[in-house]
């Protein structure tokens, strides 16, 4: 019975994908992006995404998002969201399940990630925690060594749009350690902007860029990444 | 008229963090402090050419390292690091120092510092140094550079000729190597990791991993940096990694690489500690704190 809920869990995010459709205006959907991206440890390179929202009833929805790089580091997440409608916002508990494929370096960065947020038209806020495991790829039956546990860190999350999140078009300012394909350490923030717009009923278009500083909590700050990405959803 | 009386308050906080007796150099959050590990990087390597290659005949395949970190020194309070000193000093036979890092604390404390370790980076040195984040606040790099001459180096021990163990020194200050550290970091290992070194040590200020609480306080590397740096150090066989920054001990091995932290230097500090490791045919480290005052 467990493996048929994990064989289903996985197989969900197959076919019912998405964007972010935003608060208010939930439906299947799936969602394609290219992304430039450039840090000073990888170098240029580029990144594709699917991603994919399955609404499963009014107090649960999930997303499942995958990501292949040109940097030879490949992430897969799949995220389950109990949400409750309150009388002004919607509260929601996240559970993040990360899985980066660091094939450059031969490792894997396993990260599962629980919040509590809460949303409105203007702005979602998400607090929590999330414990990270790496792990060998070159292990073999003697070696001790294999695993590199970080059992405790902080999760944030602050959005703020442009307007509410159910119009046709929006922007949004992001600051976070968390973004859809990485579970930043808690000092090492990111900040985004991003902007949808509404061609019809069905299509949008998606875009952002996002920029990660390093060293802000060492005080010397420097400029380290920048991702740029665009791409469209279709919502059924 | 509330951004600007928001915009005045911000000032006088920067101003009010920035004097002579600050420890944190608050603008530093959101701007560098003066030159970025890029340029630290030219600088550093225009000095090492013009000094040349540093090899350290030991005269036996045994010999002792005194390693601390965190110092914090101000021209204050300085009781621990004259104490690593003294003991280092004191202690015989073949040997060597390093330092990982925030040496001083506040600004102007370098001169005592450098009264302190006696160290110019020239070929009859014995003791070793590298940047941390506090040592470039208040851009202070040009002064720290004054004093130890270089953040990005190498060195070796040697047994009359026969070679002993390879230390690469890298300057973390700001939580990235940077994109030039990192290519003369690779094409050093690439190189060196053929020559038949007993041991390959790489020492730096920040930590890598975030294992506990203890580090609740200290920020460390970008999650790339931290992939990339831990499979580059596996790969070429890098054995040991000291570091400093957390100001609490911790010891873990990944990709065979032993990544060891140590306490701080730093007085009035709780566990304050250095290390001694004894180099030969195995490497045995041991933590010895140092004396309280009670």
């Amino acid at each position: 019975m467990k493996k048929k809920i994990l064989f289903l869990a996985l197989l969900c995010p197959l076919w019912v994908l998405a964007g972010n459709p935003g608060f208010g205006d939930r439906r299947y959907s799936i969602s394609g992006l290219v992304e430039y991206s450039y840090n000073p440890t990888w170098g240029h390179h580029a990144n594709f995404d699917v991603q994919s929202l399955l609404p499963v009833n009014p107090y649960l929805e999930m997303e499942a998002r995958l990501q292949f790089s040109t940097a030879n580091v490949h992430t897969g997440v799949v995220q389950v969201r109990p949400k409750f409608e309150l009388p002004v916002g919607e509260l929601f508990l996240e559970t993040d399940v990360l899985c980066k494929l660091v094939a450059r370096s031969r490792m894997t960065d396993m990260d599962v990630a629980l919040a509590l947020g809460y949303r409105m038209d203007y702005v979602s806020v998400t607090l929590g925690v999330f414990s990270r495991v790496m792990s060998d790829w070159d292990r073999d039956w003697h070696t001790t060594d294999s695993y590199m546990v970080e059992p405790f860190n902080l999760l944030y999350r602050l959005e703020v749009f442009g307007r509410p999140q159910n119009n046709p078009w929006n922007i949004s300012f992001l600051f976070s350690n968390v973004d859809d394909y990485q579970i930043e350490r808690m000092w090492q923030p990111l900040f985004a902007l991003g902007a949808w717009y509404d061609i019809d009923d069905h299509w949008r278009i998606n875009a952002g860029v996002q920029c990660k500083p390093t060293g802000m909590f060492h005080l010397d700050a420097t400029f380290y990444g920048i991702t740029a990405r665009a791409g469209f959803s279709y919502r059924f | 008229m509330k951004k600007t009386i928001y915009y005045i308050a911000m000032a006088l906080v920067l101003a009010a963090c920035a004097n002579e007796e600050s420890t944190l150099d608050m603008k530093g959050m959101f701007s560098p402090n003066g030159e970025t590990v890029n340029a630290r990087f030219e600088q550093s390597m225009a000095y090492n050419e013009f000094a040349g290659e540093i090899h350290m005949n030991m005269g036996t395949d045994d010999y002792t390292v005194y390693v601390c970190t965190d110092s914090h020194i101000t021209r204050k309070t300085h009781r621990n690091l004259d104490y690593f000193m003294a003991q280092y000093s004191a202690a015989e036979g073949p040997k060597l120092a390093l330092h990982l890092g925030d040496i001083i604390d506040a600004q102007k404390n370098f001169p005592c510092a450098d009264s302190i370790l006696h160290t110019g980076r020239t070929k009859a040195d014995t003791i070793f140094t590298t940047p941390g984040n506090h040592d470039i606040y208040f851009k202070q790099w040009p002064i720290y550079r004054e004093f130890f001459k270089t953040g990005i180096y190498w060195f070796d021990t040697q047994n009359n000729g026969k070679k002993l163990d390879l230390y690469i020194c890298l300057d973390t200050a700001e939580g990235t190597p940077g994109t030039k550290q990192f290519q003369w970091l690779r094409e050093l290992l690439a190189k060196k990791s053929t020559e038949g070194y007993r041991r390959i040590i790489v020492f730096t200020h920040t930590h890598f991993w975030k294992l506990d609480a203890s580090q609740g306080h200290t920020s460390n590397y970008s999650l790339e940096d931290t992939y990339e740096l831990a499979g580059l150090f596996a790969q070429y066989g890098v054995d040991y990694v000291w570091t400093g920054h957390q100001h609490a001990r911790q010891s873990v091995i990944y990709k065979g690489v032993n990544y060891l932290v140590l306490d701080a230097t730093k007085d009035e500090e709780k566990g304050q500690a250095y290390m001694i490791v004894n180099m030969g045919e195995s490497a045995i480290y041991r933590y010895i704190n140092y004396p309280t005052l009670d």
